[in-house]
């Protein structure tokens, strides 16, 4: 085994909670490492819509909820500009909603500091005109969408800038005590294949929807609810805001465009763990469905994955703990910090639970402000005013991407059509050692787009095949080993495709025949049944990547899925 | 409008019914949404490549094995042949030499250096390349991107093959920053540009009994550009198999379309098919979309050449259901979507099997088997009973069938008197 590491806190969790609760530390001159068992995101930050809250989706039900969106909603847009795509958002009232609700809608929103702005119908269609003609209604509120992989990306930078670690690919297996206190943290390198102790004064448990799961582990029971959410990824925007049904907040009611495709949202159904994410094909005809209600030609349209999330939600030992199978919507979707010194005689751990992608900076003060009193740290806290780094960049805009590429000398050479993707950034990640396609699926959104990944696929082969530097001219060389090219590129096919039985129909089937005659027709590449060699090799099943909430969609699972059609999507 | 038959579609099938039709003299008039598999294939004649993922050798006769409700056993061995026949003598016709014999199966080298086993081979592509052939020295042409000369070499290696990999400069050209195949193969075209090509490439393929390119040696003057370079380069030539679209494949959608203009064919392209008209069960006219309005074709026989769901013949409905999508025809569907589609990408998908079922004069049939509508034809990748890139099947059916249904619709002789 390793040396032990020794540190100040231990956080367990990289998605966007623990993240910001590193940054937080970081801010305040503690000591502090993360510890991730994938990479960041995998969890929930990674599988989700990429909506910023304004809140008014709790407006009527959970004004508290409420109330933190539009606080975080606006401290975002100050701090992390670079990750968000300022479109606005409705919520429309289709024929046959209940006015009455609007009225609470609005009601609510005043009452939580949420600014709408009412709209006619005709004002409402002027602004998304392919709403459906009978919408009698709108109201626009500030929502946007917000790519949690860029927040992820800039908190992790400012906090190892300042001097935190962040330790992806080591999940923690359980912890050393001393009476009443933990005093160190063990890990699994996945990497080394082994375990290494991190010795520290206190613990963070920022797991999300797995905080149960490392409570057990340091002997503190944690009630999570596991409150999955089915999303659906179509092949363009549609809308060009956020698009809400105004209505209680049930299956298939919001519209959320990001980048290139939209994405539709969701069920919310309690299941036995968080690490069930399968996508029934019902779940996808019911999301395509309920959303075509407001935007009638999303009927029509080209589903091209599938995914689902598991909400962080917290059940208080007090309540109700209902069954599984339940609606999760009644939930509250604040959070909570536990202190399980009080709690549970456990001295140095503290739990963040519930919360929201949007509110996750606010959760991160509240749980280093109690942190901080108990460490004696008097540094205030001060994550809400310090901008992260890029966000002099100014809001994310859709065409930048193109933009940089018509710049770019070395236009033309696109690898990837869907996503923009040129040569000299594939050559770029195969010269800083890249080996995989995989791999370069998840560092360059390879492979995302409508086509299912037929061209970029198979001309990012041949470029790993290459190496790093431009083909030799003139005389035959010979090159340098490039291993098994045919079976990366059979193993990488094979992972785009899991997930597809769910949304293969109309002209994502016609695709997937062509995409078929291609690698089987021409290429005569046939399925050699290799096994997950991913897994032989000890590797997560799939690790996510970076990218957009979008592409990782799909992508990963941690977890096993249970052999249904599982939501091993992917882009 | 009006023709005694209407050819819809303008893939490997409808283009060979609608040549073999005129030629036996029927006045054809052809509908077509696009392109086709000629775009979208290797560029190569399948005829029956692989059974049960186990590589044929001898088609003819695996093909005389397969199951009743196989294309190739309705349309009969002997269409088989025959079509094959006229495709060489047709192909020749127009400067597209193929090699091969309906006998056996050779290789194809494909992009990826794979070995795909195909029956007739185009001139450029036909030279042999195997373990044992000498060196062979894959050469891409410099900043062409749909062809990576290290890949091809390496997977020519796990053949066995003795394969290097090399990039030829091309010379100044006027082209875009960014260039399809289309446009590197309209440039090998002319004259001065192949001469400057010519010494880079013999250069870069220096030592090597060999060479194999990217199949865009040329694409409106046959093969010539091709033969020409070879001549230059002073070595043998072979084209790969690449992405699409397919240089041999626009060759050879040229010769047709020259073929069908020679024989006084007319040809809507762009417009698909829409729908029929009927007058009880026979089907009277064709409707397809046309710039401002739905045109109506009237006619005294169909052919139907729309290819399978990949080729937009066949919708495949989020239900699991199957719809033809011009005459309405019955087509078997799946109990629901799931069924589509298999869990591995490069294993098979029933969905690529799925077709319209026909009786042994090709016209689709009902579940009972009765005949549809009499004076209905389908040919190639819409036909049920066959997954044309699973078996590698697709030339050899759509000309086996359009012979067939040539044979069936041909003018009764005129009586002499």
């Amino acid at each position: 085994m390793r040396p032990p590491l020794e540190t100040d806190v231990v956080v367990v969790g990289g998605g966007v909670t623990g993240m910001a609760v590193l940054r937080d530390l970081a801010l305040r001159g503690v000591r502090a490492v993360l510890v991730e068992r994938f990479d960041l995101g995998t969890g929930t930050s990674g599988r989700w819509h990429g909506l910023l809250h304004s809140g008014a989706r709790y407006a009527v039900r959970d004004q508290e909820s409420a109330r933190e969106c539009i606080e975080e909603n606006t401290v975002l847009r100050r701090i992390a500009p670079h990750t968000i795509e300022d479109i606005g958002g409705l919520f429309v009232l289709l024929p046959g909603d209940d006015e009455g609700y609007a009225g609470q809608f609005v009601e609510g929103c005043r009452a939580s500091g949420i600014p709408t702005e009412e709209l006619t119908a005709a004002e409402a269609r002027r602004r998304e005109p392919l709403l459906v003609p009978g919408v009698k209604l709108a109201f626009a509120v500030p929502d946007g969408g917000i790519d949690s992989w860029a927040l992820l990306r800039s908190m992790a930078a400012d906090a190892e800038a300042r001097g935190c670690q962040v330790l992806v690919r080591h999940p923690m297996v359980g912890v050393e005590r001393d009476g009443d206190r933990i005093t160190a943290v063990r890990v699994h390198d996945r990497v080394a294949g082994e375990d290494r102790l991190i010795g520290c004064q206190w613990v963070v448990n920022a797991a999300g929807a797995w905080a149960g799961e490392v409570g057990r582990m340091a002997g503190v029971p944690i009630r999570m609810i596991a409150g999955k959410g089915v999303m659906v990824v179509m092949a363009s925007r549609y809308v060009r805001g956020v698009v809400n049904a105004c209505r209680k907040p049930a299956d298939g009611d919001i519209i959320v465009p990001q980048h290139e495709v939209a994405i539709l949202g969701t069920t919310s159904v309690q299941v036995d763990s968080p690490d069930d994410i399968a996508v029934a094909p019902a779940d996808v005809d019911r999301m395509v469905d309920m959303c075509a209600q407001m935007v009638p030609s999303i009927a029509a349209g080209r589903v091209l994955r599938a995914f689902a999330g598991s909400r962080p939600l917290y059940q208080p030992e007090s309540a109700d703990g209902g069954s599984g199978g339940g609606d999760t919507r009644e939930v509250s979707r604040t959070f909570t910090v536990l202190d399980h010194a009080s709690r549970d005689g456990l001295a140095n751990m503290l739990s963040i639970v519930g919360g929201k992608l949007t509110t996750c900076r606010q959760m991160a003060e509240a749980l280093v402000d109690r942190l901080a009193e108990r460490m004696g740290v008097t540094e205030p806290c001060r994550t809400a005013t310090e901008a992260l780094p890029g966000a002099d960049h100014g809001p994310h805009r859709l065409a930048a991407p193109l933009a940089a590429v018509e710049r770019d000398a070395a236009y033309g050479e696109l690898v990837c059509e869907c996503e923009l993707v040129t040569r000299s950034q594939v050559r770029a990640a195969v010269g800083a050692g890249l080996t995989e396609l995989e791999d370069l699926r998840r560092k360059l959104r390879l492979g995302y787009g409508p086509c299912q990944a037929a061209f970029c696929a198979w001309r990012a082969a041949g470029m790993l095949a290459e190496g790093s530097g431009e083909p030799r001219r003139g005389a035959p060389v010979e090159r340098e080993g490039s291993g098994e090219p045919l079976a990366g590129l059979e193993r990488f096919l094979e992972e785009r495709w899991r997930g597809q039985q769910a949304t293969t129909w109309g002209d994502q089937a016609r695709q997937a025949l062509l995409n078929h005659a291609i690698y089987r027709g021409i290429f005569d590449l046939r399925d050699a049944g290799r096994p997950d060699e991913a897994a032989a090799a000890g590797r997560a099943p799939t690790e996510p990547g970076e990218g957009d909430p979008t592409t990782r969609a799909g992508d990963e699972l941690v977890g096993e899925s249970n052999g249904r059609t599982s939501s091993k999507a992917g882009g | 409008m009006r023709a005694d038959v209407v050819v819809v579609g303008a893939g490997p099938a409808g283009l060979a019914a609608a040549v073999r039709l005129a030629e036996a003299g029927r006045q054809v008039r052809v509908i077509a949404r696009g392109n086709g598999f000629t775009h979208w294939g290797a560029g190569a004649v399948d005829v029956l490549g692989r059974l049960g993922g186990e590589r044929v050798e001898r088609p003819l006769e695996a093909a005389a094995r397969l199951p009743a409700e196989h294309p190739y056993r309705l349309a009969g061995e002997a269409a088989l042949r025959d079509g094959l026949d006229w495709f060489l003598r047709f192909a020749a016709a127009a400067g597209l030499d193929h090699a091969g014999d309906p006998e056996r199966n050779r290789d194809q080298v494909t992009a990826l250096g794979t070995l795909r086993p195909t029956c007739l081979l185009p001139a450029p592509a036909a030279h042999p390349v195997a373990a044992g052939s000498g060196r062979v020295a894959v050469v891409n042409f410099e900043g062409f991107r749909d062809f990576s000369a290290a890949l091809c070499a390496a997977g020519l290696r796990s053949a066995g093959v003795d394969a290097v990999a090399a990039t030829a400069p091309l010379p100044a050209w006027d082209h875009a920053r960014y260039f399809t195949a289309v446009e590197l193969a309209r440039a090998v075209d002319d004259d001065g540009f192949r001469r400057r090509l010519a010494p880079g490439l013999a250069q870069a393929a220096a030592g090597a009994a060999v060479a194999v390119v990217p199949a865009v040696l040329g694409v409106s003057t046959g093969h010539a550009a091709w033969a020409d370079l070879e001549r230059q380069a002073g070595m043998p030539l072979v084209e790969a198999a690449t992405v699409p679209p397919s240089i041999p494949g626009l060759r050879l959608f040229a010769a047709y379309r020259a073929r069908l203009d020679a024989l006084g064919v007319r040809w809507q392209f762009g417009f698909p098919a829409v729908g029929v008209e009927w007058d009880g069960d026979r089907v009277t006219a064709v409707r397809s979309e046309g710039a401002s309005r739905v045109l109506v074709t009237r006619c005294q026989e169909v052919v139907l050449a729309t290819g399978g769901v990949a080729g937009h013949g066949i919708e495949a409905n989020r239900d699991g259901t199957l719809a033809e999508v011009v005459a309405g025809l019955p087509v078997e569907g799946f109990p629901d979507r799931t069924a589509f589609v298999g869990d591995r990408f490069l294993g098979e998908h029933p969905l690529g099997a799925a077709g319209v079922r026909v009786d042994a004069e090709l016209r689709p049939v009902h579940a009972s088997g009765s005949p549809v509508h009499p004076n209905v034809r389908c040919v190639g990748g819409l036909l049920a009973g066959h997954d044309p890139t699973v078996e590698g099947s697709r030339e050899g059916v759509a000309l086996a069938t359009a012979t067939r249904v040539a044979e069936l619709l041909a003018p009764a002789p005129t009586p002499v008197s």
